[in-house]
């Protein structure tokens, strides 16, 4: 048979199992009716699963392309784009007290704010090990110390945010830590979004996948909080009259540690900082000098310099504070500045400075 | 097992898939076996106790219905004894103990609550009701006793409605067992878009309102007004698009198997009075009570006194039925006066319209009557929902105090959830009243396959990323 004939024949056999599946070729004996019925199941079924694929598909590759806010940042790293001096590691803290731009005018070195929000040490670790795999070697690594520090994740605060990167190792060994199921994100299309993606995260990718950018809302890695006090502490206190006990899990302790030990093994410098927490706050921890004992210890072991910045001006001025753990930007630019100064003749980087980025 | 997961969303198809490939006589085996698994894959222990009240109504019912005279009645009242003591012992003794407690307290006395370390089996009120509406309809000579323990355990554990209803009556239910269902593809279609349209009321807008309700229910002393007034608006739909999002699931189901389950719900917020918002909301329970509890009492009584006794008793059980705590008996109760009430007031308030010139029939009675059926529903609703007596008495004190509208949202439910969730009920509202004047699926039955397939599978995809899947178990399981 020539190649047209095949054709037509291929085209007749589908037009007939279209025909047959819509209804069209009547009249089907019970037979017939089955082989319709079943076909159509399969069909449906097949048009979903791919229609889920391409979607998740979409929805994956629009959120790898944004280039703005906190994916945007992410999708640097993981991409290997970055090529900071300075890195600043840690939580929403970190996100939020490190003002990259300051920093680095002030040092001259290219600096960059890898703060991840709603996270724990296990989380931070994994981050900052894909950063050093796949970025520029920094001249210092700054990972910023909390309270929580030695807190375990029982979850992360909107996961959504590392969906796109479980393909990366460190990240998706510690997302399947806290989630035991999180394999069912990587490999069922849009399972992933359709149970932890409370914030239509996925429309953001798909938005981007079209065209669209979201709106920056991260310089270098820094998030300025533009917020005034917002009572929140207030209320907390009044619910805590007997103060507040900090976890201090074992493994936890170990998390920490591991971050000495990756810094050692990528041949960086790291400073541990424990930023300006609000002295409110402070009063309120009741097991705070134990926190303070294993930071020294880890950091003792390491030969990790602290910066404590507990005892600070900052600390004591609600003004400059939203809440009892995060500064909101006029607390930010004023420690950043004063960590700058410090910086810049601190022995990790007085020995001259490199070309400042634009 | 819960609808809204991941193991049902495998569970059905592959039951499905069996149960119409086997033989005739193994299917009523097969239906019993996955309805033992349904259930037991939330606490599998509690199978025994389904177990007892099953043997106990289906004996009941072979020997009501062979022993006459007083023999008879001893039967039906054992079994009804019997099998609400299983529900007392594991939904009540703590209620009670704790009652016991604090009123001997008040008298001087100090009896020590003992609080039982005892967790309620997964819809044990409904089943209950289930097993005690068969005993009495075969008492009453309305349906013959149930020989074939198989088709009786499978009409008590039926999976589709086993857990929160509909509570059927032998007669509608019972005798589709014996009936061979053959796959027919429009039944199972119909099942299923039955099906879907219960999981968008579930999963898009139940449980995206609950993240709201929740928070703010919480602690309602940390929300100003208008966050506890937008809470208790969104719990009232939340708790019907939970519930009539069950039932739909449960008649959708069904209907893929052949089976013809009762209608629960009949859009109740349209009601223009709180008479017949009890006649449109949870059909099943209400009409059991109707049948079971309120006609003999009226019966009894038979005087306005007796009435109104009648109604108030009917609420307070009806209210206890829903949850061992005060603030159910006070909302049953609360309802009952609501009905009392109305009653009462219905000529005085229909002379007032008379005077005003506004027609019975007319738009603006209508509305009103329904803007006041659903406010007054509302107030039902806080009670409901709250925690406490004390919390209640909050929520109301300070609906319209402080409406704050730059804060608006909660921890759990940012702003950006917003539109989600008000576009959730404004799709639902557009539907039902669409749907009043056209049957919606024979319009959608219509259409040519492939934009009526494009519908379907934009309608799936829809609820996966704007449904919040994480295992919210229905309101009404609790119960």
């Amino acid at each position: 048979m020539s190649p047209r004939a095949d054709l037509r024949a291929l085209a007749s056999s589908a037009a007939y199992a279209w025909r047959l599946m819509t209804g069209a070729a009547a009249p089907l004996t019970r037979g017939d009716r089955r082989q319709r019925d079943a076909l159509r199941l399969l069909w449906f079924l097949l048009l979903g699963a791919l229609g889920a694929v391409a979607l998740h598909l979409a929805i994956h590759t629009g959120l790898r392309r944004v280039t703005t806010a906190d994916f945007g940042v992410t999708n640097q790293v993981v991409a290997g784009r970055l090529d900071a001096e300075i890195v600043i590691s840690g939580s929403s803290r970190a996100l939020t007290h490190y003002d990259s731009t300051l920093i680095q005018k002030t040092t001259g070195r290219k600096t960059f704010n890898l703060g991840l929000n709603g996270t724990q040490t296990d989380v931070q670790v994994a981050y900052l090990k894909t950063y050093l795999r796949k970025n520029a070697k920094p001249a210092l690594v700054i990972h910023n110390l909390d309270p929580s520090a030695f807190a375990v994740s029982h979850e992360i605060f909107d996961p959504v945010k590392l969906m796109p990167y479980l393909d990366e190792p460190e990240i998706y060994a510690v997302v399947l830590r806290v989630y035991p199921h999180a394999w069912k994100w990587r490999y069922f299309p849009l399972y992933g979004y359709a149970v932890e993606d409370l914030r239509f995260t996925w429309l953001a990718g798909a938005r981007t996948f079209l065209g669209s950018q979201p709106p920056e809302s991260r310089v270098l890695g820094y998030q300025a909080r533009h917020t005034p006090w917002t009572g929140d502490f207030d209320k907390f206190k009044a619910s805590h009259p007997e103060g507040v006990k900090l976890d201090l899990n074992p493994q936890g302790v170990k998390d920490l540690a591991e971050i000495t030990e990756v810094c050692r093994r990528h041949g960086v410098p790291l400073l541990f900082v424990y930023s300006p927490e609000y002295d409110g706050m402070q009063a309120l921890s009741s097991n705070r000098a134990e926190l303070f004992a294993r930071f020294a210890e880890i950091s003792a072991k390491a030969g990790v310099e602290i910066w404590d910045y507990s005892s600070s001006f900052i600390c004591s001025q609600r003004d400059l504070f939203y809440n009892s753990q995060h500064l909101n930007v006029t607390g930010a630019t004023m420690f950043s500045q004063d960590l700058a100064r410090r910086l810049a003749q601190s022995r990790w980087l007085s020995g001259g400075a490199t070309k400042q980025s634009p | 097992m819960l609808f809204n997961s991941l193991t049902f969303a495998l569970f059905f198809p592959a039951f499905c898939a069996l149960y119409f490939l086997a033989p005739r006589q193994v299917r009523m085996p097969l239906l019993l076996a996955a309805s033992c698994g349904f259930y037991m894959y939330f606490i599998p222990a509690y199978i025994l106790i389904l177990f007892v009240t099953i043997v106990i109504d289906y004996v009941a019912g072979i020997y009501i219905e062979r022993v006459s005279g007083p023999a008879r009645k001893a039967w039906l009242v054992g079994s009804i004894v019997s099998t609400c003591a299983v529900l007392f012992v594991f939904k009540y003794l703590n209620f009670f103990t704790e009652n016991l407690a604090a009123v001997s307290h008040l008298l001087g006395w100090d009896i020590k609550d003992p609080r039982w370390n005892i967790i309620l089996p997964i819809g044990l009120s409904f089943h209950t009701f289930q097993s005690l509406s068969y005993v009495i309809e075969v008492y009453r000579g309305h349906h013959k006793a149930e020989k074939d323990f198989v088709i009786y355990s499978t009409y008590v554990m039926f999976f589709p409605q086993l857990v929160a209803g509909p509570i059927e009556r032998p007669q509608g239910l019972l005798d589709q067992f014996r009936v061979h269902h053959a796959f027919e593809w429009e039944r199972v279609a119909s099942g299923l878009r039955r099906m879907a349209w219960g999981f968008f009321k579930k999963v898009v807008i139940a449980d995206r309102l609950a993240l709201y309700v929740n928070d703010v229910y919480g602690a309602p002393q940390n929300f100003n007004g208008l966050q506890l007034s937008l809470a208790t608006f969104f719990f009232a739909y939340q708790i019907y698009c939970d519930f009539s999002g069950y039932s739909d699931i449960a008649v959708g189901s069904a209907r893929v198997l052949g089976f013809r389950l009762m209608e629960n719900f009949n859009t109740p917020y349209y009601s223009r009075s709180i008479s017949e918002f009890w006649r449109r909301w949870h059909i099943s329970l209400s009409s059991w009570f109707r049948d079971y509890l309120y006609d003999p009492l009226v019966e009894k009584f038979r005087s306005s006194a007796g009435w109104a006794f009648a109604i108030l008793i009917t609420f307070g059980v009806s209210g206890l039925w829903h949850g061992a705590a005060w603030t159910y008996v006070v909302w049953g109760l609360l309802n009952g006066v609501y009905l009392l009430a109305g009653g009462l007031t219905e000529e005085p308030r229909n002379r007032v319209y008379r005077a005003l010139g506004i027609a019975d029939d007319s738009v603006l009675r209508t509305t009103i009557r329904i803007m006041a059926t659903f406010g007054l529903t509302c107030v039902g609703w806080v009670v409901f929902r709250a925690t406490s007596m004390g919390d209640v008495g909050y929520i109301l004190a300070n609906f319209w105090r402080n409406w704050d509208f730059g804060r608006i949202g909660t921890e759990q439910f940012l702003l950006r959830q917003m539109p989600a969730a008000i576009a959730g009920i404004l799709v639902l509202e557009t539907v039902q009243l669409v749907h009043r004047r056209v049957n919606l699926s024979h319009q959608l039955l219509r259409l040519p396959a492939l934009p009526r397939w494009a519908f379907y599978l934009a309608w799936a995809y829809g609820m996966v990323l704007f449904g919040v899947f994480r295992n919210e178990q229905f309101i009404y399981f609790q119960f």
